[in-house]
């Protein structure tokens, strides 16, 4: 026992004293955290454009107007989505300092596009088109000075059936967004002509497009019996979100097993490792020791998350606490993760056991890592629809039970699914370890290059 | 004198190539053995055997009274024929890891890990990393590993390959420091230099076969002496010489030729260089000389000690599986 805990705290320091193993601990909450906030600083840090509108002819008359009055519109719609995602965001995030920051984060991010300014007058004064485009040239270009710059000029104007069209002069060539804005508004001045022309009263038209229906959720697997709340969707959310997390750490902490055991296997540590403890005390230790790694990060990112939660949204932190800790699914995802990172690590040990490079490793590697792709693809479709029979039977697959089994969680799968498929998941974790153990044992002491024929042969001629 | 090991007819076969044959010996306790033979004799496989990490075909064995090495693993030291130690790790904590494995509480293997350093000259490495030392330098860290739980049986597969003289030296010296102290040593080699100078023992291993047991001198007594005549001299009249047994033509050039006379056991050369001297054979320069263990080797197994059998019997046993 003594031996097989230094070995494991071996294993543990090796990673957890390097400096890029807090880097990666921290990066996915970071990665997560601009995620989010990114967008929104990428929205509120965008410029608002300086543009002026000039009606080519008694032709276009009118439109300049229209362009107004989409850019009210959409002023107003903006505040709108905003006050809707505060009120959401401040939902989500009760009491907290959460609401505060998201309504402010809202708010800063509804802004207009685009800022109309009356044209200079030596611009709105010119006679000829010539005449007209060498001063919106000028006042796009960088001769003229800051303060007088223009960020786009918009020649308002008709074809030849009548129809509105526009030509934007742009001081970006990539910047599409006052084109985008100014084909819409001509789409919906046309929709109006067009809806006038036939008799329909353009506010009829204004009104039925801006119709948002309500849509209620009901289920009477709700907590309240009725209306879909986010305290019912949540559970589904956290299974999904821990079928990922378990899959991401299975697979990081396997894959550190595989690189430590290949890295002493080529420094021929393993041998001299195997002259002082038996081969199933090395691999237990490994197994242990990149377990208390994995462990290490799960806490790290449990703990930032649940501080993030308490401090931005403590309602929301309650309900995670809740469905974690009352509803039984801390353990539930417990047994998945002990079992899935048990089958997985021994058996990447025992392959690492035979390889001294990566490129020996490709051989077996390849083929498992295709098969691990199968149940990232799965979960997605078992957080919509968990009780999908290629789901359910997929589930059965010990390979795949802990990640499938977490994503299918919130919807209640039978207990005798549940029963059987952690029998069979630890059966075949039992499997993995005597298999594992034999194959481990022939590796270390073996130069013989890893082939499929090679790893059975080992498993069957007993690793001795 | 009791044995710290003996092993009594073991075999070790690899599906159908046989690693190791019916090897048969034992090590006094407290002495010096030398496992000798060229590389593929068979050695690094009857050294893990003797430690536990493979079961042997047939055969038994006792190590410090145990039928298993892995019974009395704590009891044992070992020094893998390819080394290696953790590259990021200081020399003081490699050893004291190794130490703790072999049951020696972490402080002690801490403070013996700093003395040995010391003594081997190496105290200015202790805070360093393992890949900033060099190859000797590791060498011989890896060594105070495999012996700071102080064993009462060191195994060491191969401790001068790699090495430069100044370490081999060094290195003999710790050998003998460790016999010095009690400890029995088992070392495989294929450079009999070493064996010669260090060893109480000698076991000749050649195709997975013992060649021969016994002590340098007895290896050596076995080996034939040979005489060294150049010269305007035929090789009949140095056959007629008393004690040859046989001659043989090194070298010529022009009417000086190399003859080489093979004495018979028991011979001695003075007596056949007076014969010539005394026959008026055109004796130019000569050279008797006694055999050395390499000569013992080639004569006992038919195998130069030198020659890699590594890559042939690697080649058949990959064929056997």
């Amino acid at each position: 026992m003594n031996r097989i805990l230094l070995i494991a705290r071996r294993e543990f320091a090796a990673y957890a004293m390097t400096v890029g193993f807090w880097l990666s601990l921290l990066a996915l909450p970071m990665f997560a955290l601009l995620g989010v906030a990114m967008p929104m600083l990428m929205k509120s840090s965008e410029p608002v454009r300086e543009v002026v509108l000039l009606e080519d002819g008694p032709q276009a008359s009118g439109l300049a107007a229209a362009v107004r009055e989409a850019l009210a519109t959409d002023v107003e719609r903006q505040a709108e989505i905003a006050r809707e995602a505060a009120e959401k965001a401040g939902e989500f995030a009760g009491a907290g300092m959460g609401a505060e920051a998201a309504a402010g984060a809202a708010s800063s991010v509804a802004r207009p596009k685009l800022n109309l300014v009356e044209a200079p007058d030596d611009l709105a004064d010119t006679v000829t088109a010539e005449e007209r485009e060498a001063r919106i040239r000028y006042y796009l270009g960088d001769e003229v000075e800051k303060a007088q710059q223009l960020d786009a000029v918009v020649i308002l104007t008709r074809n030849e059936e009548g129809r509105p069209t526009a030509r934007v002069w742009s001081r970006r060539a990539t910047d599409n967004t006052v084109r985008n804005f100014v084909r819409d508004a001509m789409k919906d001045a046309n929709r109006a002509e067009v809806f006038g022309e036939a008799g329909i009263d353009p506010a009829i038209v204004r009104e039925t497009g801006a119709y948002d229906p309500k849509v209620v959720v009901l289920s009477p697997s709700a907590a309240s019996g009725g209306e879909v709340s986010f305290r019912d969707k949540l559970p589904g959310i956290i299974g999904f979100g821990s079928a990922f997390l378990l899959w991401s750490l299975i697979i990081t902490g396997a894959s550190i097993l595989l690189n430590s055991v290949m890295e002493e296997k080529s420094n021929k540590i393993l041998e001299v490792l195997m002259s002082s403890a038996s081969a199933t005390e090395i691999l237990t230790g490994k197994v242990l020791g990149v377990a208390m790694l994995t462990a290490t990060v799960l806490l790290a990112w449990g703990g930032i998350g649940a501080a993030g939660l308490l401090n931005f949204a403590p309602e929301q932190a309650m309900n995670v606490g809740q469905i974690l800790l009352t509803d039984g699914m801390l353990l539930y995802f417990a047994a998945y993760a002990i079992g899935g990172y048990l089958m997985y690590a021994v058996l990447f040990a025992a392959i690492g056991a035979f390889c001294e490079t990566p490129r020996d490793a490709q051989t077996l590697m390849g083929p498992i890592m295709m098969v691990l792709v199968v149940p990232i693809i799965v979960v997605q479709m078992a957080l919509q629809t968990p009780d999908a029979p290629l789901v359910k039977i997929l589930s059965w697959v010990p390979f795949f039970t802990p990640f499938l089994m977490a994503a299918r969680a919130h919807s209640d799968p039978p207990m005798i699914e549940i029963v059987g498929t952690m029998v069979g998941m630890f059966a075949m974790a039992l499997f993995m370890v005597w298999v594992a153990g034999r194959a481990f044992r022939a590796g270390a002491l073996s130069d013989v290059k890893l082939s499929w024929k090679s790893f059975l042969g080992a498993v069957r001629g007993g690793g001795r | 004198m009791d044995a710290a090991l003996s092993l009594n007819g073991i075999s070790k076969r690899y599906g159908g190539f046989q690693a190791v044959k019916d090897l048969s010996f034992s090590v006094p306790k407290g002495s010096i053995c030398g496992f000798l033979g060229p590389n593929g004799a068979g050695k690094t496989s009857t050294l893990r055997m003797i430690l536990g990490l493979q079961p042997q075909t047939s055969g038994t064995l006792e190590i410090l009274g145990a039928s298993d090495g892995r019974q009395v693993r704590n009891r044992i030291g070992f020094l893998p024929e390819e080394r290696g130690l953790y590259k990021k790790m200081t020399p003081v904590d490699a050893i004291a890891f190794f130490g703790a494995l072999k049951g020696l509480p972490s402080g002690e293997g801490r403070k013996r890990a700093r003395i040995m350093l010391k003594e081997q000259g190496l105290e200015h490495a202790q805070a360093k990393k393992m890949k900033e030392l060099s190859k000797g330098m590791a060498q011989k860290v890896q060594l105070i590993a495999s012996v700071v739980h102080k064993p009462e049986f060191v195994i060491l597969d191969e401790p001068f390959s790699g090495l430069d003289p100044m370490n081999q030296q060094g290195l003999e010296e710790m050998i003998r420091g460790l016999a010095a102290d009690g400890a029995t040593v088992l070392f495989s080699t294929h450079v009999m230099q070493h064996a010669e100078r260090l060893c109480d023992k000698v076991v000749l291993l050649a195709r997975g076969q013992k060649a021969f047991e016994g002590t340098v001198d007895e290896a050596r007594s076995q080996t034939l002496r040979h005489l060294s005549l150049e010269g305007d001299i035929a090789a009949e009249a140095v056959r007629a010489l008393p004690g040859v047994a046989s001659v043989e033509t090194v070298r010529q050039d022009g009417e000086v030729k190399t003859l080489k006379a093979q004495l018979n056991a028991g011979a001695r050369g003075q007596e056949t260089l007076k014969a010539a001297f005394l026959g008026g054979l055109d004796v130019r320069s000569f050279e008797l000389r006694e055999p050395t263990l390499h000569d013992a080797f080639i004569h006992l197994t038919g195998v130069d000690p030198n020659q890699d059998q590594t890559v042939k019997r690697a080649e058949t046993m990959e064929a056997a599986r």
